[in-house]
């Protein structure tokens, strides 16, 4: 099983490129897909559910171009979109054997389906309510929930977790994990702790272009050393900002605590264990300042 | 910062937001398809015994404005009767909604931008008056104010009463979807009636009616006696000419246009009164999110301080195959499910009385009456084909599917036509057992033309109002009223060509079927 994008770019009208020669290839797993706000993965995650054509470039699925035949991709291809929508009229039970029966699958085994999927998404006990009455969380659990119906190989999610409580959350990256062993899954995110307790690789994103592709532990090696807590009086915090790169603050009663990330510490501050957002943080600034290019000769090395 | 600048900006935002849309370059092709149809002679006016005016300022100004207020007031309708619902797709309502902006204010403001893109229509056919005038060169003096006056003031209110209509009828609940699109409808053709009655009517055609027959009193005096006027596509030729020098704005008149121009406003206030600020307690058919009670049994809080949730690990069966070939009746009975969902126990009621009516009731009362019925009734089926997908954003969902083209498009077709065969089956039944097999051909031939023009309709627009609008006209001119050509339902077998509809209904389908495969990246 192997998903493989070559120097995938993809130009929208009005010669803006969302994605520049994007290469990257896939095997089982979970990638978490990290980028700023208009970065390219919401066109990424399109292009690779076959909603929109890249460009330039090829996306491979098992070896086969995704532009000769989508529908070798289709028929393993669960998707959940960032904005989707959902009849208002009909109930979860009805709306999900609507779309079992577009993807092809069986009466009988779509209604065994549909039950675990409820089930697996908490919503057994509100299966009969009109989907129009339905909280933002629960629709998307609903369409958590249809992305699986097919049982994919390519799991592609947008945004999965915007709207979902923290209990649902936690439910939702533990079935990531549980998928993962048997499938590929793209997880495009803002939340940086769901990619830190589910992907087993992480593809930053910006400007279009791929700026590292790791571990998690790679990434985090890379931010070894460099990340520091420092504690200054409040008043100072806005000089601070403006000299040093401050991922976190905490007010405490000692002033407050700022981290910081760099390669030389100001005075009198302290190293601390650098989390994945540190990483991100500090990849991102890197390819923003310029030097991007031996950050991700490193990282992709 | 005062209110006309509040006025100005809010009217001025929504009516950039429109003009930059595609749809907007449609209406204008629209508006200059009525102002061909004047300049080639596929539209006119005839009055007294087959009298049409010389095409000199006055009489060109005059039946452009009346076309523009006939036709305009309908078609314009259903093209600004999206303002309000705009704001609540684009979630730009809720943002307006938490500013002090009032609700008379909103509806001001939503009336005047309807109005703005309607008086855009009518500044186009202006414009094409003059060069009408120009290319047919019948008369040779030129009056600006002749050929213009009638735009300004019978066209203009006209478009204001349309504007202020749209809003009253997007913000009353039951009036917002397709039902008042055919509301509309009826209202429009009751307003055309009232010229018939004499009194003032919102289009000015009273105003034209009365100023032609007095002219031409003078040049024929047997004509007011059997005085005709009728403004005709393709009907009856005018043989005669007269010069006709145009209404007199005389202050009674202006004051009957500004009454109209008042109930505009009027309307658009009324409207302002079913305005619940996008309140989404208060939208039409939509319950508010249910607290629901807990539905996990697995929460475990370890402390106050640090609230850990404790999830149960998950486990999702493998699937062992699809569970053999791909079942297109089941897709079909699916969509069919889909298209009757929502619907009550008294349309079910309706519907099978309409059939039960087909079967026994004397065949002159099914043909005009029954099956009349029959094909209009489901119309809000209908209209959402082709556009469900796109009005509930599943798009992504369907088309990231295994063949969606090939499968699910032609379930939506198959379903629509089964829902057209079901009303239209007790009639069906007694055209077998009698033998007309060519009754038989036109009934087959307008079911699958109806779901055709739906898919095409709501494929292209993305909405449902196309096919509200324009079948809704069509069914009046044709089913009920039997013009040649219109009809296919065969009705009046000497009315229906079953091979003319079976051909248009499969070029529709093929339009519908090359219009959905151009919004896939990948087929």
């Amino acid at each position: 099983m192997q998903l493989a994008m070559q120097n995938v770019s993809k130009r929208y009208g009005g010669g803006n490129w969302a994605l520049r020669n994007f290469t990257l290839n896939l095997g089982p797993g979970v990638l978490g897909l990290l980028g700023p706000n208009g970065a390219g993965k919401t066109t990424l995650m399109s292009i690779l559910a076959t909603i929109t054509r890249a460009t330039e470039g090829t996306v491979l699925w098992n070896g086969v171009d995704l532009a000769s035949s989508p529908d070798q991709l289709r028929t393993t291809l669960g998707y959940l979109p960032q904005d989707f929508g959902v009849y208002p009229n009909l109930n979860s039970v009805e709306f999900l054997e609507y779309l079992a029966a577009v993807k092809g699958l069986n009466a009988a085994i779509s209604r065994r389906r549909i039950d675990e999927l409820l089930n697996l998404v908490n919503l057994t006990d509100v299966r009969k309510r009109p989907l129009g009455a339905f909280s933002g969380g629960m629709k998307q659990r609903v369409g958590i929930a249809q992305a699986l119906l097919n049982d994919p190989q390519l799991l592609i999610v947008d945004e999965p977790t915007a709207g979902l409580d923290p209990e649902e959350r936690v439910r939702f990256r533990n079935l990531l994990s549980e998928l993962s062993g048997e499938r590929i899954v793209i997880l495009s995110t803002h939340i940086v702790s769901d990619v830190e307790a589910t992907a087993t690789d992480i593809a930053l994103i910006s400007q279009g272009t791929l700026i590292a592709h790791a571990s998690p532990e790679e990434l985090l090696r890379e931010v070894e050393g460099k990340v520091w807590e420092w504690i200054l009086p409040s008043a100072e915090l806005n000089t601070a900002r403006q000299q040093y790169l401050i991922s976190n603050t905490a007010r405490r009663s000692d002033g407050v605590h700022a981290r910081v990330l760099g390669n030389t510490p100001p005075a009198g501050a302290a190293p601390v264990t650098p989390n994945l957002e540190d990483a991100y943080l500090y990849c991102l600034s890197q390819h923003r300042s310029g030097a991007a290019a031996s950050v991700t000769t490193e990282v992709l090395a | 910062m005062n209110s006309a600048h509040v006025l100005y900006h809010m009217v001025r935002a929504d009516f950039l937001e429109r003009v930059r849309r595609y749809s907007f370059l449609v209406t204008l092709a629209g508006a200059l398809l009525i102002a061909y149809g004047v300049a080639t002679e596929k539209i006119w006016i005839v009055v007294g015994n087959g009298y049409r005016g010389v095409y000199n300022s006055a009489w060109i100004g005059a039946l452009m404005a009346i076309c523009c207020s006939t036709f305009l007031s309908l078609a314009g309708f259903y093209i600004v009767k999206n303002s309000v619902q705009r704001d609540v797709d684009t979630r730009v309502g809720q943002i307006l909604a938490a500013t002090a902006m009032r609700k008379d204010f909103y509806a001001i403001a939503k009336t005047i931008s309807n109005f703005a893109v309607l008086a855009c229509m009518v500044v186009i056919l202006m414009l094409s008056a003059v060069i009408m005038q120009l290319m047919r060169a019948e008369s040779h003096s030129f009056s600006l104010w002749h050929l213009w006056a009638p735009f300004i003031f019978l066209s203009l209110p006209t478009m204001l009463l349309t504007a202020g209509l749209a809003l009253l009828f997007e913000m009353i609940p039951g009036l917002r979807g397709g039902f008042g699109n055919v509301v509309y409808f009826f209202l429009w053709t009751a307003g055309l009636g009232l010229g018939a009655t004499g009194a003032d009517d919102p289009s000015g055609m009273q105003l034209l009616y009365h100023s032609s027959r007095e002219t031409l009193q003078a040049i024929d005096p047997t004509s007011p006696q059997n005085f005709h006027f009728s403004l005709t596509i393709g009907g009856e030729q005018a043989v005669r000419t007269f010069v006709w020098d145009g209404i007199h704005w005389t202050w009674p008149v202006l004051l009957m246009r500004l009454l109209w121009i008042s109930l505009g406003f009027l309307i658009a206030l009324a409207a302002s009164l079913f305005f619940h600020r996008f309140d989404p307690a208060r939208s039409w058919r939509r319950k508010p999110p249910v607290a629901g009670k807990q539905t996990s049994t697995s929460i475990v809080v370890a402390g106050p301080a640090s609230s850990a949730v404790i999830v149960p690990a998950v486990h999702l069966t493998p699937m062992q195959g699809r569970g053999g070939s791909f079942a297109f009746g089941r897709l079909v009975v699916s969509e069919l499910k889909l298209m009757l969902n929502g619907l009550r126990w008294w349309w079910y009621a309706v519907a099978a009385g309409i059939v039960m009516g087909e079967a026994v009731s004397p065949a002159a009362a099914v043909r005009s009456g029954f099956l009349v019925a029959a094909w209009i009734w489901p119309l809000l089926i209908w209209s959402q084909m082709g556009c469900r997908e796109q009005r509930h954003s599943t798009t992504a969902l369907l088309f990231s599917s295994e063949r969606s083209i090939s499968r699910q498009f032609p379930a939506v077709w198959t379903a629509g036509v089964l829902v057209a065969f079901s009303m239209g089956s007790g009639f069906a039944v007694r055209l077998l057992l009698s033998g007309d097999l060519h009754s038989f051909a036109a009934w087959l031939a307008g079911a699958a033309f109806i779901p055709s023009l739906a898919l095409a309709l709501g494929v292209s627009s993305g909405s449902s109002r196309a096919f509200e609008a324009l079948y809704t006209v069509w069914w009046y001119m044709g089913p009920a009223h039997q013009m040649p050509g219109l009809d296919f339902m065969g009705a009046t077998p000497a009315s229906s060509s079953p091979t003319a509809y079976a051909i248009t209904a499969c070029a529709l389908l093929a339009l519908s079927y090359f219009g959905r495969r151009s919004r896939m990246a990948y087929v």
